[in-house]
């Protein structure tokens, strides 16, 4: 038995290395932006078995390293986008679906679009998907992936964004054989929508509502908590609390994200998370350029929403925006610079701007908004990290912290910068050797 | 006060029960469409003005004395539900919003209750005829852009607000066609709603839009070769009671009543009228943009609706609606006001006086509730003004019937008085009386 268990072993081992591309690699002479410390004009990063095993000048390079010759190139750590849909195939719009206008229905969330039953309440836990966890449902498969490992994204904070309660949040890595394989921690965090489904469509129908939804949410948890608790101290004799599904999702979760993305929404968040008690994030800031000294002193971790507001691409021609939108449209691209200039945190994020060229526009709006470039760096790597307590795995080049990194020709987001290699997990990809972008509904069919 | 009131009321009533004339005396008489004549009286036989004068003589006529009050003609809502609706929230008293998108058959008049509380609530205010639509606002409650949404739902009827049956009761039956103009509804923004059918894209919309109005061009067209069939005696011609109704419409004896709240909306209504050569009345707007103009141009008449409401938009005018009517005014278009709705049908004197504050000079505000819309609905001949030979609907004040603390201090429609008493009354005598 035990020399068949040896051979089996010894067998798999050799399969295993057979199938295995590289697993290690060292980047030579590379300008390395490390973020968490200062920038290294010319250093070398080693690699191995998906983690960074070493950064800094004048490195020995194993025997058994691919070596990548980084002069003239830049090694930043991976991108990450710290709230995204990335990875959940399901909520990924349907490939080709823009272009039809006949197959609007499938840019919405599935269960959104279920009859549900006549809700009464709170207690009927409407909208709630708390128990959601994006770690089960991410998969490589979303045909989004590739085209944004091209611009540099390793990493995403995944949420399954379905209904208020909108499901947990994993940090994954934008690639692997299966979903297990993507995600680096979970749970996250639990993403709340402050939506409605308008007028006579059940509870809740109004957005006060919705806040008094969630807040008797929360309130309903700290009971269960401590039913539970007494419960445990004394089973014998005592009837035991009611199982519920909703609230084990709640309580699971480390964080939540409340939506602010006006002014008065970022008040309003502001003392919703105060009086929830429980560590919050605020995500959208669209408006934040009005909120800069309150949003300092609240010293609540920010998420910045990438999509800028812009004209909708299929407005009502007699629609005029209101002035308030304008000047929303006008100034949002500043806030990530009013922020930094504050001195205050925030990361990206990119709401529904899955493409690269989007998403490249949209920075660089950020950029000329007069965002340092340095800075809108941290913000998509280290910033995000530290959002989700996870700065100690990811987000920066540092011996030990796991190997997603991107290494360009030239300053990221610009228009003639080339991204030469990125790796996911220390896995390497060479995204210059991907054929551009095709259009997504020829991907989707593969 | 009140009970001066009432004792007035017993006199009157005395009067009427046995007599066909009567001679209402030393009144300020405003009527609307001539100079006031003070300490006048006004001659009333078989329920019509038979002279107004200084020095009246009444041979057999009753005398009401007016003690010097003001005589105003009855005001005149021109659109409302009153008497097809009682409590817009209790579905078994509303008659009004029929399901089917082309309804032009149906008669407002037939389905009047003469015995609903608003009757004498609305007169109670002044308020001797209203224009009985039978569709509710369409754009607010229910989306006009659906694809069953009503389209015409039927005639609308001017009504006397005194009488014991509709019949009784109806001044003009089908005085107009009511019409809900499609919309195309605002795509809102993405954030607001979750869940429900999925959002629609505006040019999914605005194909929806423009399939709707082939709708009802064709409904127009078959209207068209209905009549000629008709008219030409064809042996196979099959009696349609929906195109029949379409028959004074497209003669352009029957206008139609479009509800047209925006500027798109008005725009359309106007090309249509002119493409179906028939005859509109633009109604409920509220966001007119600049078409103000294009309206007087055509000679199109507007029936204004609430206008004592918050702007449309976050950066309009706070006084945006309020100004609307003297807008109107300024750019030449004939307009009057409606309340389009059952319970605030009674507020209509409060939305004219306010739009005087905004722009509109007091004079033609209270045109706009009475002359106006009598000349609108094509009965300027018998009500609206204190003149020799209209119906004598008329109010008897202690002051501006716009003003708000004026009181109606008695009131006849058709020569008959009419008791003032109404529900709100009732409501006030008996928690007065409480202990």
């Amino acid at each position: 038995m035990k020399r068949l268990c040896g051979l089996f072993f010894v067998c798999a081992l050799a399969a295993m290395l057979r199938a295995e591309p590289p697993s290690s690699f060292a980047i030579r002479d590379a300008r390395v932006v490390t973020v968490s410390g200062s920038e290294l004009a010319k250093a070398t990063v080693l690699v191995k078995d998906g983690m960074i095993v070493d950064v800094g000048p004048n490195l020995a390079i194993p025997a058994d390293a691919w070596v990548i010759d980084g002069s003239g190139l830049t090694v930043y750590p991976g991108f990450i986008n710290a709230l995204s849909t990335w990875g959940i195939p399901e909520v990924a719009p349907a490939a080709g679906a823009a272009s039809r206008a006949t197959a609007a229905p499938a840019a919405t969330p599935q269960p959104a679009a279920t009859p549900q039953p006549r809700v009464r309440g709170p207690e009927d836990r409407p909208q709630n998907n708390s128990y959601e966890r994006a770690a089960d449902l991410v998969k490589p498969t979303d045909h989004r992936l590739e085209g944004i490992r091209a611009i540099g994204f390793t990493t995403s904070a995944t949420f399954p964004n379905r209904g208020i309660l909108a499901g947990q949040g994993a940090l994954i890595d934008l690639a692997g054989d299966q979903g297990a394989d993507m995600v680096v921690a979970q749970p996250i965090g639990e993403q709340i929508n402050l939506r409605t489904g308008g007028f006579r469509s059940g509870f809740p129908g109004s957005l006060m509502g919705v806040i008094s939804y969630v807040r008797q949410l929360y309130l309903d948890l700290d009971q269960y908590q401590q039913a539970k608790s007494i419960y445990a101290a004394h089973v014998s004799g005592t009837p035991r609390p009611e199982y519920d599904h909703y609230l084990e999702g709640l309580a699971e979760a480390p964080r939540i994200l409340l939506p602010a993305d006006q002014a008065q929404q970022i008040d309003r968040m502001t003392s919703f998370a105060q009086e929830l008690k429980r560590p919050a994030v605020l995500y959208g800031m669209h408006e934040a350029f009005l909120r800069i000294d309150a949003l300092k002193q609240a010293n609540l971790p920010l998420l910045v929403n990438l999509h800028w507001p812009e004209k909708a691409r299929e407005a009502d021609p007699t629609d005029v925006p209101s002035l308030r939108e304008l000047e929303m449209r006008a100034n949002a691209p500043a806030v990530p610079a009013l922020l930094t200039k504050a001195g205050v945190h925030f990361a990206f994020y990119s709401e529904g701007a899955d493409s690269a060229a989007d998403i490249r526009k949209q920075l660089k709006r950020a950029i000329d908004g007069g965002l340092p470039r340095a800075d809108a760096i941290r913000a998509l790597t280290l910033s995000a990290a530290e959002v989700y307590g996870l700065s100690d795995r990811v987000g920066s080049i540092d011996k030990g912290k796991i190997a997603n990194l991107v290494v360009t020709k030239g300053e990221p987001f610009e228009e003639k910068t080339t991204v030469e290699y990125v790796f996911v997990d220390g896995k390497l990809f060479k995204p210059s050797k991907v054929p551009p972008a095709s259009p997504a509904g020829e991907r989707g069919r593969n | 006060m009140r009970s001066q009131a009432l004792l007035l009321l017993v006199a009157v009533s005395a009067i009427a029960a046995d007599h066909e004339s009567l001679l209402i005396q030393n009144v300020t008489i405003h009527p609307v469409t001539s100079a006031e004549i003070k300490g006048g009286s006004v001659l009333i036989v078989d329920g019509k003005i038979a002279a107004i004068g200084t020095k009246l003589s009444a041979r057999g006529a009753k005398v009401f004395d007016g003690k010097g009050l003001d005589l105003y003609p009855g005001l005149i809502n021109a659109g409302s539900n009153v008497g097809l609706s009682e409590i817009s929230s209790i579905r078994d008293t509303v008659d009004i919003d029929e399901i089917g998108v082309f309804n032009p058959q149906l008669k407002a008049e037939v389905a009047f209750n003469p015995s609903s509380e608003h009757v004498q609530i609305v007169r109670a205010a002044g308020i001797t005829t209203v224009l009985s639509l039978p569709s509710s606002r369409g754009e607010e409650f229910s989306p006009a852009s659906a694809v069953d949404a009503p389209i015409l739902p039927g005639q609308g009827a001017l009504m006397h607000l005194n009488g014991w049956t509709w019949e009784e009761m109806a001044l003009k039956r089908g005085a107009a066609l009511d019409m809900l103009f499609p919309i195309i509804p605002s795509v809102p923004r993405r954030e607001q709603t979750i869940g429900g059918p999925p959002q629609r894209t505006y040019s999914e919309l605005e194909r929806e839009y423009k399939v709707k109005l082939e709708q009802i061009a064709n409904f127009f067209e078959d209207a068209r070769r209905y009549a000629h069939a008709k008219a030409a005696g064809e042996p196979d011609f099959q009696p349609d009671p929906k195109l029949e109704a379409m028959i004074p419409v497209i003669e352009g004896r029957r206008p139609i009543l479009v509800r047209a709240g925006k500027e798109r909306a008005i725009r359309d209504a106007i090309e249509f009228a002119e493409k179906e050569k028939v005859r509109i009345i633009i109604a409920d707007p509220h966001d007119i943009g600049s078409t103000a103009e294009l309206l007087a141009k055509h000679g199109i008449p507007v029936v204004l609706g609430e206008t004592l409401t918050l702007p449309l938009k976050e950066d309009d005018a706070y006084d945006s609606q309020y100004a609307l009517p003297g807008q109107l005014f300024k750019a030449g278009v004939k307009f009057c006001f409606g309340t389009f709705d059952v319970e605030f049908a009674r507020n209509l004197p409060f939305q004219a006086a306010a739009a005087s504050a905004f722009g509109l000079p007091p004079q033609d505000a209270l045109k706009a509730v009475t002359i106006n819309a009598a000349e609108i609905f094509g009965v300027a001949d018998q009500i609206g003004s204190i003149e020799k030979g209209k119906l004598a609907d008329l109010i008897l004040t202690d002051g501006d019937p716009l003003e708000a603390t004026t009181s109606i201090k008695a009131e006849f429609i058709v020569g008959k008085p009419v008791n003032l008493e109404s529900r709100h009354t009732r409501l006030y005598e008996k928690w007065n009386a409480r202990p």
